[in-house]
């Protein structure tokens, strides 16, 4: 965490009223981005801790959750619950301010503590429903962000079905035998033949794209393909397995990647993948 | 002690909120815990908490700190992935997001340094999947563990440590396979603290092309250092042909040529062949109770006594069986060997520990039954005679086709067995279900559960799917 731009984040944002202009909204988004759990909460202690098993310091306050924004499934945290918060810096808050807390998972146990990314001072009271619209349409812009950063990065973007899969045939690297390891990805070949293509291929060709069958930890929410998959795919040249051209129909062709999660999205997000190679 | 493991349940069941009825915890023998790990401000959790891992201070009874493959709550975008600590003798467990690695790690162990609270720990780090030797001077901190060394092409780093006067010793027992010739078997020792780490390779015999992934050091306190590890003979795919190696260092591994000292009387080469030729299934796919095998493996030497020494490593036996544990052991400083002290079928993840009155305790998860009737069953053993005789305690019995694996390992390539003072403490990792016939030793959970329903709840009182957990225990070693 850049604990001094997010502190100014956090002032810039706290300077400006609502409705928010776009720059806020971007300030937001920054805040957003580096956030897993976002809630508005109002201090009650400074200088404290709501469990024992976290170090109180002068950085360390103590926030009922007035109400929850984002936060993982996995962790039980609840309006009322006093949140210890470990601030940006100390001083930045006291008892009876009511903000929005941008921040991410720090202790687990009888209750949960949290850094701070940033915050948000509220009008008293916050309005915790436009809040929670402006936090909303912040993931939104945040996600885009980053869907958008993993196009420019494609070397191709299509939406296609799967025809085939079959194991990957990869050339030892010189002078070492194939390595057995349960972290071996058993790198499998899917052809998808592309019915629209939206960067750097045409309707009607068909591109090679490795992935791990392995079910083993090291690639655990990888994607994985299927014959008869349809989706939208944002393809990278193989720079992963050390081999980065396979055979097809009696060729050698590039072969691609998807190994990221936003790699491989429904077919039906092709229109909005479209609208952000568009966007400038 | 167990009053206060009875005060901890009572005291989280009084904070759950909702209106759950949950009736106190089965009775329990006296002396035997068994604890979940997952904390109840992650009582959310749905994830497959497998290979669980654990860390204690001779000095502190207090301290300990616990791994699993545990993802950050925060999600798979995150830096860092989480430990486990408890300051209170494992009662109650805490996670903390201290480990630089994206959201989790692809294999972790870990051991104590001299003083508390050092921890060193030995991790694949995603995503690039290099082996990272961490090192932190307060485990307790929040702060991130500091980088020692990093290096790629690494599998299955095994972490122990030993106090010396002025360093401590860490050896980080490994599957390099940049080394030369394919003898891949090695042993990272550093004599300074972590500062500096020398690659000592093990392996003094033609292999495969490799050795197996497990390689496993065990130390004494007189500095008698033993390794374990698979001399991989011949592979047919589905099949190893592999000879089962110890190896003794009897100064730490100070010297220019460590690990030399057993020879085996066959070839005269260093490392006394315990076993040859036997067939280890290489499976990586859900085989056996939907975990994987193909390389079970672990050494515990007498810490007062280095000459006597134990081992276990699992093979398929050729009668029926999947996969097959044995356990031996030397009385003479691994130069000759027993037969078969146990045999367990359908058997993995097997952990051995000496006490020091001597006592041995095997803990090992086992398939029984079959189809939608098996069980992994739990099992900790403990012998005074080298398993002429031995007393049984059953830590879990829980279904083995529930929850549907998620990734592999399902359980675990390997769990954990220490031991300090009068008990045994370790780790493993199970079904999740709060039904009290599962744990016949009894149980306590830190995160939200109805016993009376046999669910798990989250923080609004919603039910939460069953999944993986890892659970704490300690049993009394016998007198």
């Amino acid at each position: 965490m850049h604990t001094r731009s997010a502190t100014l984040l956090a002032v810039a944002l706290s300077l400006l009223s609502s409705p928010a202009p776009a720059s806020a909204q971007g300030a937001r988004a920054a805040l957003v981005k580096q956030s897993d759990i976002i809630f508005i909460g109002t201090v009650t202690q400074i200088g404290a801790v709501a469990v024992p098993e976290v170090p109180a310091s002068d950085r360390t306050i103590v926030v009922r959750v007035d109400q929850l924004l984002e936060k993982p499934p996995a962790i039980a945290l609840s309006t009322g619950d006093s949140v210890t918060v470990q601030t940006a810096r100390s001083g930045s808050l006291k008892p009876g301010t009511q903000a929005t807390f941008y921040t991410t998972g720090w202790i687990f146990g009888r209750g949960v503590a949290v850094r701070e990314v940033g915050h948000e001072l509220g009008h008293s009271p916050v309005v915790a429903a436009d809040q929670q619209e402006a936090v909303a349409r912040a993931r939104l812009d945040v996600n885009d962000a980053d869907l958008r950063a993993h196009i420019l990065k494609a070397a191709m973007v299509v939406a296609g079905r799967v025809e085939q899969v079959r194991p990957a045939e990869l050339a030892a690297a010189p002078g070492r035998p194939k390595r057995i390891t349960e972290h071996d990805a058993d790198w499998q070949e899917a052809i998808i033949q592309v019915e629209d293509g939206l960067k750097g291929a045409r309707a009607g060709e068909q591109v090679v794209v490795r992935f791990p069958g392995s079910h083993d930890v090291a690639w655990v929410g990888t994607p994985r393909f299927a014959v008869g998959q349809e989706g939208t795919f944002l393809l990278h040249k193989d720079s992963t397995t050390g081999s980065p051209t396979t055979m097809f129909a009696g060729r050698s062709v590039p072969a691609y990647t998807a190994l990221h999660k936003l790699d491989v999205l429904p077919k039906q997000d092709a229109p909005r993948i479209r609208d952000l190679i568009r966007k400038p | 002690m167990w009053t206060s493991v009875i005060a901890v349940a009572v005291a989280l069941c009084a904070a759950c909120q909702g209106s759950e009825q949950v009736p106190p915890p089965p009775a329990k023998p006296p002396g035997v815990r068994v604890v979940d790990l997952i904390p109840v401000s992650l009582s959310g959790e749905t994830w497959q908490d497998a290979e669980p891992f654990l860390t204690l201070y001779a000095s502190n009874p207090k301290l300990m700190a616990a791994s699993a493959f545990t993802p950050n709550p925060g999600g798979s975008a995150s830096a860092t992935a989480p430990i486990f600590v408890s300051d209170d003798g494992g009662d109650s467990w805490t996670l903390r997001n201290t480990l630089p690695s994206e959201s989790m790690t692809a294999d972790i162990t870990h051991a104590v340094g001299s003083n508390p609270p050092v921890l060193y720990a030995g991790i694949i780090k995603v995503p690039d999947f290099r082996l990272n030797d961490l090192k932190a001077t307060d485990f307790l901190s929040p702060a991130t563990m500091t980088l020692q060394a990093s290096r790629a092409d690494i599998d299955q780093p095994f972490v122990r440590a030993t106090a010396v006067s002025n360093a401590d010793r860490v050896y980080v027992g490994l599957n390099d396979f940049d080394a030369p010739d394919g003898r891949t078997a090695t042993v990272d020792v550093s004599l300074d603290g972590g500062a500096t780490y020398a690659a000592r390779r093990i392996e003094t015999r033609t292999t495969v092309g490799q050795n197996g992934p497990s390689v496993r050091p065990a130390v004494a306190q007189d500095h008698t250092v033993y390794v374990a590890y698979f001399g991989w003979r011949a592979n047919t795919g589905s099949n190893v042909t592999s000879d089962v190696v110890v190896v003794r260092d009897d100064s730490g591994a100070t010297g220019a040529t460590p690990f030399r000292r057993l020879v085996d009387p066959s070839d005269h080469l260093p490392g006394r062949l315990v076993a040859t030729h036997v067939t280890i299934p290489w499976s990586n796919a859900p085989t056996l109770g939907q975990e994987r095998i193909g390389s079970t493996l672990a050494i515990a030497v007498d810490p007062l006594h280095s000459d006597t020494v134990y081992l276990a490593w699992a093979d398929r036996a050729g009668t029926g069986d999947i996969y097959t544990v044995h356990v031996r052991r030397s009385t003479d400083r691994g130069a000759t060997w027993s037969g078969d002290l146990r045999t367990l079928t359908n058997a993995t993840d097997a952990s051995l520990a000496v006490s020091t009155n001597g006592t041995v305790g095997l803990l090992y998860q086992q398939v029984t039954g079959a189809g939608d009737a098996s069980r992994w069953v739990t099992r900790l053993e403990q012998s005074r005679d080298g398993f002429a005789t031995h007393q049984d305690v059953v830590l879990a019995t829980v279904p083995a086709t529930t929850p549907a694996f998620q990734f592999l390992p399902y359980i675990g390539d390997y769990n954990c067995l220490l031991t300090r003072g009068n008990q045994f403490l370790g780790i493993f990792s199970a079904n999740n279900m709060p039904d009290s016939a599962n744990f016949p030793q009894g149980v306590v959970y830190q995160r939200r559960v109805d016993f009376a329903t046999h669910r798990l709840l989250d923080g609004s009182g919603a039910s939460v799917a069953v999944s993986i957990d890892p659970f704490f225990f300690s049993v009394p070693v016998l007198p």
